[in-house]
């Protein structure tokens, strides 16, 4: 059975080792692994000794759960669905070819989204990433875009509604922090990308003007 | 309609003009003393019942998370606050973000400890009558194991300026069934419940109150900032980017998004217009249907901000979740145009405010995070409110202008935070309930 728990991998947390001592853990734990993974392992560790040594800024803690770079932070909820549950949310999303676009485009934080069933339908993979914390917003949520929340999540077991007090509580306890994770430009929020794409427009404008 | 005679004048009574009065921060010393104290007080305390009209003086009082738990209020009872209630400003400072210069390790002394319990509010519209009602408060300690760790007289003569030089507290939230209509300008009325603790909110639901119903009905929350006006940076600020008076005065007014005067730059875009500012049935009524660019006010500028209004923001927002009932009350010597030193910076001068909602610890929250000290709501990057944000190294402030923006350098913390404290302002009844709280 799928627990929604943090899991700890390891014997000592990694932030007191140093990269040496990081290296030799992660030779320990290949020891068992097939000759494909021991070999992948040497050769990456050639490469990225310089990095271990010294590590980009590590992705910092988004609030009580989720993990945060720079400016955006990212959501991964794995979530049981109510029988039927699947369906209908399907059949929602499909009425929008998959695209969630005009609806999700108003939120105007929203970076990207994933909707993932499995286990034959029985659960949900929802995966998103977003400027700053998604729980600021809550009550301009509620008030503006209630019905399209619980919409989709009404399909998810134990829901109690987004007018619900105990609906951050759930969402939390749904919710698994990403052990890693990658964005090109963290500080750019997506107001300022479109601001960027307006000046680079307008430049474009202004430069066709003075040839 | 609400129950007016049960909610405390401050809550919906604006300042008088001129206005006078005094901040007193009280510890309560044992809980008896502090029960009494509520006892002797009670009476003395306004209720909002026909605030429209002008009655002065009046008291009002609010009481701390500390305070609570000093006056003996049962536990089940305490648990029932908010937590950022319960933890207080101080310990909210990263949320709030009071670093730096604002750091609670910064703050005057009787702040951000737990020391503070009480906070009582005098207004009046003469110094004469300020004094005689400070005297009955006073009256009520007498004999009382109650500490007076600060006391400070307000007030901001002549003209009611602020401690920058402007016209303050003009844009006010107007609240569904308090019994008055709105200004124009003002808005579609906002549910009470958003400010009043008991009436549904703008969710159709009354926010979660404090327990029993007795204490938290027609009660609401207050967030008390002080802060310190850095008056010299300000004008060196003005005389750095303007040539001339003129020109500096623009500048101040485009920070602010109006003139000192108090007309708005959407009404009055290129020269001041006293009689407009003046007028309240016209200073307030505009909105940014036809300045979508920030030729007139900036998107940046401290009124779009804490009201944007129509402005397109970039974010899904509702307006009207954000908003706070303000008492601003100014302290110390007037605006000076002439003060340049940085020894100016520290004549005490400056301004107390109460920021007052049903919510006010997570608005006040989301306005230093989002509104304050951001500018990605309203597609301006990183920039923050000229007048009372944070200021890091290097910020600037936009003035959007044909053919190209103005992008003025060298914005300093004009404002800087010198303590703060949560109150509960409780109903007429609940102040009733506090004195006889030991159950």
């Amino acid at each position: 059975m799928f627990m929604a728990n943090q899991t700890q991998i390891g014997t000592a947390p990694a932030a007191e080792l140093t990269g040496e001592q990081k290296i030799q853990q992660l030779r320990e734990l290949f020891a068992d692994a097939t000759e494909v993974g021991k070999t992948a392992l040497e050769n990456v560790i050639k490469e990225l000794s310089s990095q271990v040594s010294e590590p980009p800024p590590p992705i910092e803690s988004a609030g009580r759960v989720g993990a945060r770079l720079g400016k955006r932070s990212e959501l991964t909820i794995i979530v049981p669905l109510v029988p039927g549950g699947a369906a209908r949310l399907r059949t929602f999303l499909q009425l929008l070819g998959g695209n969630l676009s005009p609806g999700a485009t108003k939120v105007g934080t929203l970076h990207d989204m994933r909707f993932v069933f499995f286990d034959n339908d029985t659960r949900l993979l929802f995966a998103t990433s977003f400027d700053g914390d998604w729980d600021t917003y809550i009550d301009d949520f509620i008030a503006l875009i209630p019905d399209y929340l619980d919409l989709m999540d009404s399909a998810w077991e134990g829901w109690p509604g987004i007018r619900d007090p105990g609906a951050k509580d759930y969402l939390i306890k749904h919710q698994i922090t990403a052990e890693g994770w990658f964005v090109a430009e963290p500080d750019l929020t997506l107001a300022e990308i479109q601001r960027l794409k307006r000046i680079g427009k307008a430049t474009d404008e202004f430069l066709d003007k003075v040839q | 309609m609400l129950d007016l005679h049960e909610i405390q004048a401050t809550v919906l009574r604006p300042r008088p003009a001129p206005y006078f009065g005094t901040h007193v921060l009280l510890r309560i010393d044992d809980a008896q003393s502090g029960r009494e104290l509520f006892r002797r007080l009670t009476p003395h305390i306004d209720s909002a019942d026909s605030w429209w009209r002008a009655v002065n003086p009046w008291l009002s009082v609010g009481i701390s998370y500390a305070g609570l738990k000093a006056l003996g209020v049962p536990d089940n009872s305490l648990q029932s606050f908010p937590e950022a209630f319960r933890e207080g400003m101080a310990a909210r400072a990263r949320q709030l973000g009071d670093v730096g210069i604002n750091d609670p390790k910064n703050w005057d002394a009787a702040y951000g400890k737990g020391e503070v319990h009480i906070g009582v509010q005098a207004f009046s519209d003469s110094e004469e009558d300020r004094r005689r009602i400070l005297g009955i408060a006073r009256e009520q300690i007498n004999g009382l194991s109650v500490s007076i760790l600060a006391m400070q007289d307000f007030g901001a003569q002549p003209g009611d300026l602020n401690s920058l030089g402007y016209k303050d507290g003009i844009d006010q939230p107007a609240i569904e069934g308090s019994g008055v209509d709105p200004l124009p300008g003002q808005g579609e009325p906002i549910k009470a419940g958003e400010f009043i603790l008991g009436y549904p909110g703008e969710s159709g639901f009354p926010l979660p109150m404090p327990q029993p119903e007795i204490l938290g009905r027609n009660g609401t929350y207050v967030g008390f900032r002080k802060y310190q006006s850095r008056v010299g940076a300000f004008n060196r600020f003005l005389q750095t980017h303007g040539n001339t008076e003129a020109e500096r005065e623009l500048l101040a007014a485009k920070l602010v998004g109006r003139w000192r005067s108090g007309a708005p730059l959407v009404l009055a875009p290129d020269v001041d217009d006293p009689t407009l500012g003046a007028d309240p049935q016209r200073n307030n009524d505009f909105n940014y249907a036809n300045d979508l660019r920030g030729r007139h006010a900036p998107f940046g500028c401290h009124i779009r901000r804490m009201n944007p209004r129509d402005t397109k923001l970039t974010r899904l927002t509702d307006v009207k979740l954000h908003r706070l009932i303000r008492r601003g009350t100014t302290y110390g010597p007037p605006y000076d145009p002439n003060a340049l030193s940085e020894a100016d910076d520290e004549v005490p001068r400056g301004a107390y405010f109460l920021f007052i909602s049903a919510k006010a610890m997570s608005t006040i929250e989301f306005l230093q995070q989002e509104w304050i000290n951001d500018g990605n709501f309203i597609g301006i990057g990183d920039e923050r409110d000229p007048i009372i944000g944070l200021q890091e190294e290097g910020a600037t402030f936009t003035i959007p202008k044909d053919p190209v923006r103005r992008l003025v350098r060298g914005i300093e913390t004009f404002n800087v935070l010198r303590g703060g404290e949560y109150f509960f302002m409780p109903s007429i009844s609940a102040l009733k309930w506090l004195a006889d709280s030991q159950r």
